[in-house]
């Protein structure tokens, strides 16, 4: 038992829960510079090895529209309707900006692996 | 798609109310695609089973709509109590509870035509935040500790989702540790009365109602016992229950009436301070239990009519299927 309260599993799935999170939004906005509906999202993810179940996805879409990063539109494809998302104009700029962030953590962490 | 238009209509139930439509069709959408996706790999169209499965992986409707709620409050203690999944439920029945509790206890006030007390209805409301926090948390743990999609199947569903055995044996140990002690409580009044049974002897109304409440515990004993063999029997709980909540509820009233359910015993050598135990008794008993019991049954009433209802739905459809294949063959011979 870590902490007293949570097993040293519970532990390991909070902290990777929360590294996940983080992950999962930059990898959204970015196959979202093309535009795309979210079951050939999900499908996109996953072959690029980032499982996200729809639970997680569709509210995460949601919010990020409601942050303004993302556009939608509903439009007929294969004579369904389909809601289709792509990144807005402030989306662009987010992103550029989260993508710069992750290049220096990640060469920090690399540095910081490599002294380890 | 039938089971596909039951499980979102259950979905959106929960769902933010300004969002729902929006929400819904593009869950409907996903859905549909996953399952024809599944159809395009089987080349053939989905069972129900199959439908389910793929429902069942996308998880338990209130879970799936909570996740559209920015406003996830919890209710904690230093360790969470009632997690953001169950935590809107907890205050709509909280709500419903201490409405109804309070409501009652006044109209008792007043029908009995004392004052009404204040400390008294403290004492309501906080039975019920205690009971109603307390059965949340359970309900939390079990969550935490047992992740599985589906806990509270939405009714129109639950024919085709069969009943885990670990429902029916914590049912059935929890029933049956409660209909045991209910037995004996006649022949062992310390079982109710602990140290004051010297002093106290139960009622008549005890022994008139002893044998209709053991009749409907074992009858609950029954259900669960088989489900645990006949797991697929899955409206064998809707519709058991249902009759032992409107049983229940109709001996309510004959309940209340029979007040006082303790008395002071013949040989009890304090008889003053014999009166006050059993003044508290009676209080505990009637307020405590008897006057919140009826809320309980009635909804337990509602939720298990509504719960009967698609297996009632499905029973009519089965029949007119019979009647119309009867018809069919008639025709062709």
């Amino acid at each position: 038992m870590a902490n007293g309260t949570l097993s040293h599993e519970e532990v390991f799935e909070n902290l990777r829960l929360e590294l996940r999170r983080g992950c999962l939004t930059l990898a959204v906005l970015t196959q979202l510079r093309t535009e795309r509906y979210g079951y050939t999202l999900r499908k996109a993810l996953s072959d690029d090895g980032l499982e996200i179940d729809e639970g997680t996805l569709y509210p995460l879409l949601r919010r990020l529209e409601g942050q303004g990063l993302l556009v939608s539109e509903w439009r007929e494809e294969d004579k369904r309707n389909k809601r289709f998302y792509r990144l807005s104009e402030t989306g662009k700029t987010v992103l550029r900006q989260l993508l710069f962030e992750w290049g220096r953590i990640n060469s920090s962490l690399e540095r910081i692996l490599q002294e380890a | 798609m039938e089971l596909l238009e039951s499980y979102l209509k259950a979905v959106r139930r929960y769902l933010p109310r300004r969002q729902r439509d929006d929400i819904i069709a593009e869950l409907s959408e996903e859905l549909r695609s996953q399952m024809e996706s599944r159809q395009a790999e089987l080349r053939r169209p989905l069972r129900d089973e199959e439908q389910m499965a793929v429902l069942k992986q996308y998880g338990d409707p209130m879970v799936v709509a909570r996740r559209y709620h920015q406003n996830r409050r919890s209710l904690s203690i230093g360790w969470e109590l009632v997690g953001p999944e169950l935590f809107p439920m907890y205050l709509i029945i909280l709500g419903l509870n201490m409405a109804c509790a309070l409501g009652c206890t006044i109209a008792i006030f007043l029908y009995l035509h004392q004052p009404i007390e204040i400390g008294t209805l403290a004492r309501v409301a906080l039975i019920q935040v205690g009971v109603v926090t307390l059965t949340f948390t359970i309900l939390n743990l079990v969550r935490r500790k047992f992740p599985q999609p589906w806990y509270y199947p939405p009714a129109e569903l639950a024919p085709m989702i069969p009943i885990a055995p670990w429902y029916s044996i914590s049912g059935l140990s929890v029933w049956a540790l409660f209909t045991l002690w209910w037995t004996l409580v006649p022949f062992a009044p310390r079982l109710l009365l602990s140290s004051a049974a010297s002093s106290l002897e139960l009622a008549p109304a005890w022994h008139r109602f002893y044998l209709p409440i053991l009749a409907l515990l074992l009858l609950g004993i029954a259900q669960r016992a088989v489900n645990l063999v006949r797991p697929r029997w899955s409206g064998l709980v809707p519709g058991s229950r249902f009759l032992i909540n409107a049983i229940a509820l109709g001996l309510q009233y004959p309940l209340i009436k029979s007040y006082p359910y303790v008395l002071v015993a013949a040989g009890a050598t304090d008889k003053v301070h014999a009166a006050q135990v059993a003044a508290n008794f009676n209080g505990l008993i009637l307020w405590g239990v008897l006057s919140w019991m009826w809320i309980y049954h009635l909804v337990s009433v509602v939720i298990y009519a509504w719960y009967c209802a698609p297996y009632v739905r499905r029973l009519f459809k089965r029949k007119e299927a019979r009647i119309r294949f009867t018809q069919e063959i008639n025709g062709v011979l």
